[in-house]
């Protein structure tokens, strides 16, 4: 592999759309599992939750468009194909987002009797989005099979993605809220768990058995003395976080990001592993990323601007969040 | 059913809903800075009341465009795949430049703008305001620089099939890209001008005379009789752009089948392509000769130059005089209303019941000259680079028309959900009038009612 700027700008912005992907699933994952959550939350407590996410959910949902974009403009041989055999999982994705977007907005300007309704189009809408994504999941794991058991495979993750998404909108949940609700969010996260590590090691198990290909990239010697960290790592972890649901919440409220962070931890390592596997395909065992890429002069042209735009993006997110930092209270305009 | 035709159908429905969002948040961001600004010089809280009730339908606005806006980052690949494929190096940057630059920086100071007015130092939330509609204007830079490259392409050479970019200034700043983008921030400030304006007109036929109801209908009121004359100029301009660069385009908006001077101004006619003439024509001698050419016998081109590579008329021809038509009734009823609250500081009840249908008249004279300008660059995708049959993907025609029934089912119930808590906010506005609490503005105790929690 020589290092000039054709073989690095693909490798950079695959780089950048994983970064973009791991980003978005964790923030909007929290967003998307809260509304999971509203099929056992009650009224006022709905109305917590909204506020926890409420100053943050669109500039999460920026980073599904940064991801999609960088697809797009980066990889447009690859956007077409994917996009184009997920036609209809990504319909639904869209309209599960679309629903869940507005019953937000909705919800609080409607008059005080119709908003139950929106209250479960926000839970419906996120439920559809939380499916969608983890089907396509599931299906690009098998190489964008839609044979019986791709399909079913791909049902399987859509279950577990959704779960692993609730067990995120509990963990942030117990960190901005307090109280009773606190305690529900702790047995909400226990529960959670159980599918999201059952969808894990699905996931992990299918990946390298649907192809030989990345069966051979990860059980030969040593490249498996060097990966077994993702697993065992992301086995500790859940071992951990299941161990502090029976302690938590603690006195002053003590480590109640922790359980935010650890999921996060698990995210970016199981995440770390598909990449392993795919890597170097953008479209399973079909299109490379150098196969798939746009010009390097337009990728070069959009490299600049992203080194200058992208700390800055960054650091005006971090003072959002800080902005609405500590307990979520109510959210009110005035 | 035929996939290209049910593409282009649910294309122009995503889009068409699209839009409608955008065109209100461009002018809407820079109108409650305006409120601000208001408020911050005079200390009048009437001001902030009218940013409070706005900033609600901004949030709805946003959220709305948002999400229709996801939609089609995504649809680009699901039914367009060969619009990438042949000029992606031009696109992926302008819609990448848009991403980075302004999506970020709108919906991250979004946040702060709609809830973080007691959070932080009114100065912060000024700039959050100003960051929020900078970001949306931006935006709109990027988008209209793509899309009137589509329209008038250069600065590229193609390369196997394949559109490169040689210079990119002018790719951005294209022909007919200054024109258009002065249209559509003109278009999107006269859209919000009218809504303002006929939402406080309704709150004034509902009894309400509180200040912030003045303040907001004077502001619209003002704002529309100014911008529309402007407008009127900037379209003429961006109609003598277009006849330079996309004839064919004009040659249609005008219903004419002949290249030839002496070309009159056809106010209505049914045109038929088939036996290529206007049926029932009602025109003005030399009239769009003169407009387009500024001489009666100023040669007019004519369809009969483009044949089978014109847009087709119909469409193109009345998408045209619904917005002029628009615009007209835009001046008249903005003009009308700007000399009662000037001089008789009251406003005829008859005038406030026709400005509140007005209140859309932004929304069908954007659509309609949207319309326009995009079915008039058909039969092409890019101008002479790739045609519109060529873009389409392999999906099934069964698909897209499941996808597209159930988008536009689930388009019509938001909008009319949309409209109704537009409707209802402003109900509410009225009744409240200048009593309703604003514990973050007056010095008052928080324990007062304030909005549901929970709200944003």
């Amino acid at each position: 592999m020589t290092f000039d700027w054709p073989t690095l700008l693909p490798l950079i912005f695959a780089s950048l759309m994983g970064l973009a992907i791991l980003i978005y699933v964790i923030l909007d994952g929290f967003d998307l599992g809260i509304g999971i959550l509203f099929a056992v939350a009650e009224d006022a407590e709905q109305d917590t939750m909204i506020a926890a996410i409420g100053p943050f959910w669109d500039a999460n949902e920026t980073w599904l468009v940064l991801a999609v974009g960088l697809l797009l403009v980066a990889f447009p041989l690859a956007h077409g194909l994917i996009l184009g055999a997920l036609y209809i999982p990504v319909f639904l994705l869209l309209v599960g987002l679309i629903l869940r977007g507005v019953a937000f907005d909705f919800r609080a300007k409607v008059p005080a009797g119709r908003k139950h309704r929106w209250n479960r189009i926000f839970l419906l809408g996120s439920v559809i989005a939380s499916l969608a994504q983890g089907y396509m999941l599931g299906v690009y794991v098998l190489g964008l099979d839609f044979g019986l058991a791709g399909m079913a495979f791909g049902a399987l993750v859509a279950l577990c993605l959704s779960a692993a998404y609730a067990a995120m909108g509990a963990a942030w949940v117990i960190y901005k809220t307090e109280g009773e609700l606190q305690k529900k969010a702790v047995l909400w996260l226990r529960r959670a768990l159980v599918l999201t590590a059952l969808g894990m090691g699905a996931v992990s198990l299918a990946t390298p058995f649907a192809s030989p290909r990345i069966f051979d990239k990860w059980f030969v010697w040593p490249a498996m003395l060097y990966l077994s960290p993702l697993p065992i790592l992301s086995a500790v972890l859940f071992g951990w976080l299941w161990w502090q649901t029976f302690h938590l919440p603690k006195a002053d409220d003590r480590h109640a990001l922790m359980p935010f962070l650890t999921l996060a931890a698990i995210f970016t390592l199981g995440f770390a592993g598909l990449a392993w596997s795919f890597y170097p395909f953008v479209v399973p065992d079909r299109l490379t990323i150098w196969q798939a890429a746009s010009a390097p002069e337009s990728l070069a042209i959009i490299l600049a601007g992203t080194v200058v735009v992208l700390p800055i993006i960054i650091f005006y997110s971090f003072y959002a969040y800080r902005v609405f930092g500590g307990k979520a209270t109510d959210l009110t305009y005035d | 059913m035929d996939p290209l035709i049910l593409s282009r159908i649910q294309f122009g429905a995503n889009i068409s809903f699209h839009i409608l969002f955008p065109a209100i948040t461009i002018a809407l961001g820079w109108m409650l800075l305006f409120f601000k600004l208001r408020y911050n010089a005079t200390g009048d809280s009437a001001w902030m009341r009218a940013y409070f009730t706005w900033v609600k339908v901004f949030a709805l606005s946003f959220a709305m465009g948002v999400v229709s806006g996801v939609t089609m980052s995504f649809q680009f690949g699901t039914n367009w795949p060969g619009y990438m494929e042949t000029v992606g190096n031009i696109a992926g940057p302008l819609l990448a430049y848009e991403i980075l630059t302004a999506f970020f920086l709108e919906a991250a100071f979004l946040g702060i703008m709609l809830f973080g007015f007691r959070r932080v130092s009114n100065r912060i939330h000024t700039l959050a305001t100003v960051l929020v509609a900078g970001g949306t204007t931006l935006s709109a830079f990027w988008i209209i620089a793509l899309n009137s490259w589509m329209q008038t392409p250069v600065g590229f050479e193609m390369r196997d099939g394949v559109a490169h970019a040689v210079d990119w200034w002018a790719i951005v700043f294209n022909p007919s890209m200054p024109y258009r983008l002065v249209h559509m921030l003109l278009a999107s400030g006269l859209t919000v001008s009218f809504l303002i304006a006929g939402l406080s007109a309704l709150r004034y036929l509902y009894g309400d005379r509180s200040e912030s109801m003045w303040k907001a209908l004077r502001t619209g009121v003002f704002t529309a009789a100014i911008l529309i004359p402007i407008q009127i100029f900037a379209g003429d301009q961006h109609g003598l752009n277009t006849l330079e660069h996309q004839p064919q385009k004009i040659a249609a908006m005008e219903a004419n089948w002949n290249t030839g001077p002496n070309v009159p101004l056809v106010l209505f006619a049914l045109p038929d392509e088939a036996a290529k003439e206007n049926k029932f024509e009602l025109a003005i001698p030399d009239g769009a000769s003169f407009i387009l050419r500024h001489s009666a016998s100023g040669v007019v081109p004519g369809l009969n130059d483009y044949p089978g590579n014109h847009p087709p008329v119909f469409p193109v021809f009345w998408g045209f005089r619904i917005m002029v038509g628009t615009g007209i009734l835009m001046l008249v009823v903005s003009w009308s209303a700007a000399f009662f609250l000037k001089r008789r500081h009251s406003l005829p009840k008859p005038l406030a019941l026709l400005m509140v249908p007005m209140a859309l008249s932004g929304w069908l004279a954007t659509l309609a000259g949207w319309y326009t300008t995009e079915i008039g660059r058909q039969p092409w995708l890019v101008t002479g680079v790739l045609k519109t049959v060529d873009a389409v993907g392999p999906v099934a025609g069964s698909h897209v028309a499941l996808t597209l029934a159930i988008y536009l089912i689930l388009y019509v119930l938001l909008l009319i959900a949309y409209l109704g808590v537009l409707v209802h906010l402003a109900l509410k506005a009225a009744k409240d009038g200048d009593a309703s609490p604003l514990p973050g503005v007056l010095d008052a105790p928080l324990s007062q009612p304030v909005a549901q929690p929970g709200e944003r």
